[in-house]
C-alpha cells in the first residue's frame, strides 16, 4: 500500500511540480477490526444436574464395556489343568515323607534308565528293519506286476477309497468275556455345558 | 505317450508266457495286549515307584491316617465318643477292603483260552497275543500243500478282484476280512514242472494283505483243511522259496 502511495507521490512530483497532493496520501488511513465483545455471564448450573449429567456419562461407559465384555469369546475353564485349592491348601499335610533313597537305589534306577533306552533303540531300529523288509518286498511286487502287464500295474497303484474309514479296537489287556451281560444302570453325562 | 513307451518297454522283457495268481494273506489281528518282556517290566516297576515318590497323598489315604489317629485316641481315652456312631461309621480300610473283595468277586476272562492249551489250529481264539495267519490246503498239480488261499486270474479281472474271489471260493462267505489296498504286497514265482508245462512256463503269485478282528466268528467253509498259524508255525507249514517270499511282507 505504501509503495503504491509512493509511485501516486512521485507521479505528482514530476507531473506538476505543485505539492497539494503530496499531503493527501495521509488521508488514506484504516481502521482496526473491533472483534471484542462483552464478557458473557457464567451460568451457574444447579449441582444436581451436573451429577445427573455425570451420572448418564458413567453409565454410558458402563454400558460400552458391559457389551464389550460380552462380545469377548468366553474361554470355557479346564478342570484338570487348574490346581484343586485343597490340594494347595493341604500340601504339607500331604507331602509323603519318605527315607532318602540310598546311593545304591539311585544307581540302580539311573543303570535302569539307561538299559531301557538302550531297550527302545534296538527295538525301534528292528521296526524300521521290519518296514524296510516289508516296503522292500511290495515294491518288488509292483515291478513284477509292471513287467506282465501294465494296465494291471496300473489298476493295482489305484487308492482304494473303500478302505476309509477304517475302524480298529483293541487290542486290551483281557479278553472280552463271552456273553457278558453288563450290570444295570444308567448313563448320566455330568460334563458341564458351556455356551 | 510316455505311457505307451513303458508298456512296450515291459511288455517286451517277457517273451516267456506266465500265469499270474493271486494269493491272499489273512491275518488275525492281536484281541489282547503284549505280555510284558523282563526288562519292560522292570521299568514299569520303577516308573510306578517313582510316581508313588513324587505323589500327594490321596483323600483315601487322609482319611485312613485320620482313623488311625482316632482309633488310638479312643484307645488312650481321651476322647468321649459315642460308640453308636463310631460303629456305624464306614473307615477308610473297610472301603479298602469292600473294594478288594468286590475286585476279587469278578473274573476276568483268561488270556490263555482252552483252545491255546488244546493247541486247536483251526480257532481263532488262541494265541490271542499275536496275529495268526490263515493257511489252506492248495492243490499244485498232482500234489497238496498248505498254503495261503491262491487262485488263477481269468480275463477282465484286476488283481484285487481275482484275490477276493479266490478267497471266496476256498473259504466261504462267512469270512470277511479287510483288504489292505489293491496293491500286492509280496510276490513268488515257480516253475512248472517241465512234464507238465504246456503254454506256460510257470505261476506268478501276487500276494494280497488283509485282516480280520476279533478272536471269534471267522468261519470257514466246510470240508476245507485250514489252519490259523503264528508266525513261527507259517515257517514250519510253508517250505522253500515259498516261505523265504511270504516271511519278507510279515510284520
Amino acid at each position: 500500500m505504501s509503495s503504491l502511495l509512493n509511485v501516486f507521490s512521485r507521479l505528482s512530483v514530476r507531473s506538476t511540480g505543485i505539492s497539494f497532493l503530496v499531503d493527501n496520501a495521509r488521508a488514506i488511513s484504516t481502521t482496526p477490526i473491533l472483534l471484542a465483545e462483552p464478557l458473557k455471564k457464567k451460568k451457574k448450573l444447579d449441582p444436581a444436574i451436573i451429577r445427573q449429567r455425570d451420572e448418564r456419562k458413567r453409565k454410558k461407559l458402563e454400558k460400552q464395556i458391559r457389551r464389550l465384555e460380552k462380545n469377548s469369546r468366553q474361554l470355557k475353564p479346564i478342570d484338570e489343568l487348574e490346581v484343586p485349592l485343597e490340594l494347595l491348601d493341604e500340601k504339607s499335610a500331604r507331602t509323603r515323607v519318605l527315607p532318602k533313597l540310598s546311593e545304591e537305589v539311585q544307581e540302580q534306577r539311573v543303570l535302569l534308565q539307561k538299559k531301557w533306552a538302550h531297550y527302545k533303540l534296538e527295538e525301534r531300529v528292528a521296526d524300521f528293519q521290519i518296514i524296510d523288509r516289508v516296503l522292500q518286498s511290495q515294491k518288488k511286487a509292483l515291478e513284477e506286476l509292471r513287467k506282465e502287464s501294465e494296465d494291471l500295474y496300473q489298476e493295482a497303484i489305484q487308492p482304494d477309497l473303500k478302505l476309509t474309514p477304517i475302524s480298529f479296537t483293541g487290542p486290551v489287556n483281557t479278553p472280552p468275556i463271552k456273553g457278558y451281560v453288563s450290570p444295570d444302570g444308567d448313563y448320566i453325562d455330568i460334563s458341564k455345558k458351556w455356551e | 505317450m510316455l505311457r505307451v513307451l513303458s508298456r512296450r518297454l515291459y511288455s517286451t522283457a517277457t517273451a516267456e508266457k506266465w500265469d499270474l495268481y493271486a494269493g491272499v494273506l489273512v491275518e488275525r489281528l492281536p484281541v489282547i495286549s503284549k505280555t510284558l518282556s523282563p526288562v519292560e517290566k522292570e521299568f514299569q516297576d520303577q516308573l510306578w515307584k517313582i510316581e508313588y515318590e513324587n505323589s500327594l497323598k490321596s483323600d483315601h489315604e487322609m482319611q485312613h491316617e485320620k482313623d488311625v489317629r482316632q482309633a488310638q485316641l479312643l484307645k488312650k481315652g481321651e476322647v468321649e465318643v459315642d460308640l453308636d456312631e463310631i460303629s456305624s461309621q464306614q473307615t477308610a480300610q473297610d472301603k479298602k477292603d469292600a473294594y478288594i473283595e468286590e475286585h476279587k468277586s469278578f473274573e476276568f476272562a483268561p488270556r490263555i483260552t482252552t483252545d491255546d492249551k488244546a493247541d486247536n489250529v483251526k480257532s481263532t481264539n488262541r494265541k490271542l497275543e499275536d496275529i495268526l495267519y490263515l493257511i489252506v490246503e492248495q492243490k499244485l498239480g498232482t500234489d497238496s500243500h498248505m498254503l495261503l488261499p491262491q487262485g488263477k486270474r481269468e480275463d477282465g479281472e484286476s488283481l484285487r478282484q481275482t484275490a477276493e474271489r479266490v478267497l471266496k471260493t476256498a473259504c466261504g462267505d462267512q469270512l470277511k476280512p479287510t483288504f489292505y489296498g489293491n496293491a500286492p504286497v509280496g510276490f513268488y514265482k515257480y516253475k512248472y514242472p517241465s512234464k507238465a508245462r504246456k503254454e506256460s512256463v510257470g505261476a506268478k503269485v501276487f500276494f494280497f494283505r488283509s485282516s480280520v478282528q476279533g478272536s471269534e466268528g471267522h468261519e470257514i467253509k466246510e470240508g476245507v483243511k485250514f489252519e490259523w498259524q503264528d508266525k513261527m508255525g507259517l515257517e514250519k507249514k510253508l517250505s522253500g522259496g515259498y516261505s523265504d517270499s511270504v516271511q519278507k511282507f510279515l510284520f
